[in-house]
């Protein structure tokens, strides 16, 4: 079968008299929220903030207030933590917006989106595996700081956290290698597949 | 007339061709349903933003292929073989005679064997686009798109012999 012919039988082929729906049913669709990946994955981030910035404004208050106020040098570490934290959302806010461009064309929209995806992934990767050092810091601050006897050797406590932090970043860098490829890898293999379709002659 | 309501009668006046991309990349009725209403969505929400700088159907064509191929989670079912008689019954309520129905049939059949960019290049092609506007669309330069084209002509005629004759009788 010729696909000239099979041209005719395309065009002639009838729509449903529903297949877009009545105009009321049009009007509830354009209420809803996209269920698109892109739109979820912003979502998700968007509760992640919530949840942090919840959790995290308990622990100031908390700091702030318990102890007398010794302990607010805790409190503003924190604060410096949120401010990371506040940081890296919005970077990855900002590079979710960046990755769909639905009425560019096609090949565009998809480059754009690996572009963007991998920088997504890479800072995610990054940012994640930081924040152990960082935060392992923050946890020695807080039990240096609310001991209530004098260290017998500083320079074993400092020895034991610095191993402690190597190892669990070298854990979690390869934990964070290992969760990317498993949650993204796939994503990524078929924006290069389809691309590479695209590109091919 | 508001924004809403010119969008609605866009999108009404247009429904063949949504209803054309649904049935080509969604496996399941449940599938075209989730795609034709994150097309509608992806449309109004650039709707604001189209100043006519591209032509209405170039616009409309680029969000719901955009929206359909960028689609990623859908588990791709690549099948070898496919019954006819195994398509969705919308079909049944179109009016055609028995032998136009086949037909169709086995061109859908055939369609859903084909990769997402190759559905997309028989779309326009089906949809009598010029080369000029699919690469408009799609952004694949002309020459690509004559030499793909012509390798997709063959392909849909040895699956749609195949489907009619057999395979191995192709």
């Amino acid at each position: 079968m010729e696909l000239e012919t099979l041209k005719t039988l395309w065009q002639e082929q009838e729509t449903p008299p529903m297949a877009a729906g009545s105009h009321e049913e049009l009007l509830a669709l354009l209420q809803k929220r996209s269920i698109g990946p892109i739109a979820r994955m912003r979502r998700n981030l968007r509760k992640e903030v919530i949840v942090m910035a919840i959790s995290y404004g308990f622990c100031i208050i908390f700091y702030l207030l318990a102890f007398n106020g010794d302990m607010a040098n805790v409190a503003w570490l924190f604060v410096g933590l949120l401010l990371f934290f506040y940081v890296y959302y919005h970077r990855k806010n900002q590079l979710l917006k960046k990755m769909q461009c639905v009425g560019c064309e096609v090949r565009s929209n998809l480059a754009g989106q690996l572009k963007t995806l991998q920088k997504y992934l890479r800072f995610y990767f990054w940012s994640s595996t930081v924040i152990v050092p960082l935060s392992l810091f923050v946890a020695f601050e807080i039990a240096f700081h609310s001991r209530t006897k004098p260290v017998s050797s500083l320079w074993l406590m400092v020895t034991l956290l610095c191993a402690l932090t190597v190892g669990c970043t070298i854990a979690v860098y390869f934990l964070n290698r290992w969760y990317i490829h498993k949650l993204y890898g796939r994503h990524l293999r078929k924006l290069q597949e389809l691309l590479q379709e695209m590109d091919e002659v | 007339m508001n924004l809403q309501d010119d969008f609605i009668r866009l999108v009404n006046d247009n429904r063949g061709i949504l209803y054309k991309i649904c049935r080509m990349y969604g496996d399941t009725e449940p599938d075209r349903q989730d795609l034709f209403q994150e097309i509608v969505i992806q449309l109004w929400r650039s709707y604001p933003s189209f100043r006519g700088d591209a032509k209405f159907s170039t616009w409309l064509y680029r969000i719901a292929l955009n929206t359909a191929i960028s689609d990623l989670r859908r588990q791709r079912r690549h099948l070898l073989t496919i019954d006819p008689g195994d398509l969705p019954t919308q079909l049944q309520d179109i009016q055609y005679s028995t032998e136009k129905e086949e037909q169709l049939r086995s061109l859908y059949a055939a369609i859903n064997r084909l990769t997402e960019v190759e559905k997309a290049l028989t779309m326009l092609y089906l949809e009598d686009k010029s080369y000029t506007e699919m690469e408009e669309i799609l952004g694949i330069p002309q020459n690509n798109l004559r030499v793909k084209m012509n390798r997709i002509k063959e392909k849909l005629r040895k699956m749609t012999k195949e489907a009619v004759y057999g395979v191995g009788n192709a």
